[in-house]
């Protein structure tokens, strides 16, 4: 399963918008999925991401599947976001 | 508006009596809604005036965090006026950005998670540094720490004081008191 972020909106910024991603991520496309499938997770085209958005989307997912992969990560405010989730939001990925 | 006036203008919202406050300011944003409407404008016209693009991005970034901050800490809780105080300037060459608030402030803030704590001080502290969140039902509460990260990575400034204390930030974090202490929380960062 690909999950392409930037169907959720190019600039992710607030919890309250990142907590309606996820429940539209739980509604449509991750429910029923077993906890051992394969998710790529894929920031191509992502213009601004924040610690906040993050880790209300990232972190779930991450706890949620034990086969997580980041895709396309080179944009700087994800690569800083996920830098704080892993040193501060316990984020294994 | 330039850098000194937007400061100047900043001060005055934060320490003024709540009802000198001017709230049909542009710079007013009562909900986050609004704060949102605006700040999602500040990359595209940090761009348009030169600054380096991921550069603008990572600003938006930070302001997207501390904005939120505001309304995430004092939703239902604010003391006087809710909302928050938003602008910035950029001159081609040196830019500002200020985020204030009216609200309860850092310190009262994580005291809701962390009840020993002494001053305004110790809350800064913990606030840029610690793994903590002050909104007990959650766990989390990253974005000064996300903040300071920038500030130090791309050698910006930040000043942000809450009650009597104040954080300066920029190849280092200093700790201090404010000779003006105010409620809630004044962020100024500089690019």
């Amino acid at each position: 399963m690909k999950i392409e972020i930037k169907k959720y909106g190019d600039k992710l910024v607030s919890r309250p918008s990142g907590r309606e991603a996820f429940l539209a991520m739980e509604s449509y496309i991750l429910k029923d999925l077993p906890k051992n499938e394969s998710i790529e997770i894929d920031f191509s085209g992502v213009k601004a991401l924040t610690p906040s958005w993050a880790d209300e989307v990232i972190t779930k997912i991450a706890e949620k599947f034990e086969n997580v992969k980041l895709l396309n990560t080179e944009n700087a405010t994800v690569q800083a976001t996920l830098k704080t989730l892993r040193e501060y939001s316990d984020l294994k990925i | 508006m330039n850098e000194e006036n937007i400061e100047k203008l900043a001060h005055e919202w934060i320490t003024a009596p709540a009802d000198k406050i001017d709230i049909e300011s542009e710079y007013f944003c009562q909900t986050r809604d609004v704060f949102e409407a605006r700040n999602n404008r500040t990359p595209e016209t940090l761009i348009k005036g030169g600054i380096d693009k991921s550069l603008a991005y990572i600003i938006y970034a930070m302001s997207g965090e501390l904005g939120n901050n505001s309304f995430d800490h004092n939703l239902g809780n604010w003391p006087d006026i809710p909302g928050a105080f938003f602008a910035f300037d950029y001159d081609g060459k040196n830019g500002c950005l200020i985020i204030a608030d009216r609200g309860i402030g850092v310190l009262n803030s994580l005291r809701k998670a962390l009840p020993n704590l002494k001053d305004d001080k110790e809350a800064l502290e913990i606030a840029f540094t610690k793994k903590i969140s002050s909104r007990v039902l959650e766990n989390r509460g990253n974005g000064l720490k996300f903040i300071k990260s920038n500030v130090l990575e791309k050698n910006l400034f930040l000043q942000f004081i809450s009650g009597k204390a104040q954080v300066s930030l920029n190849h280092e974090m200093k700790l201090s008191e404010t000779e003006n202490p105010i409620k809630g929380c004044l962020a100024i960062l500089k690019f």
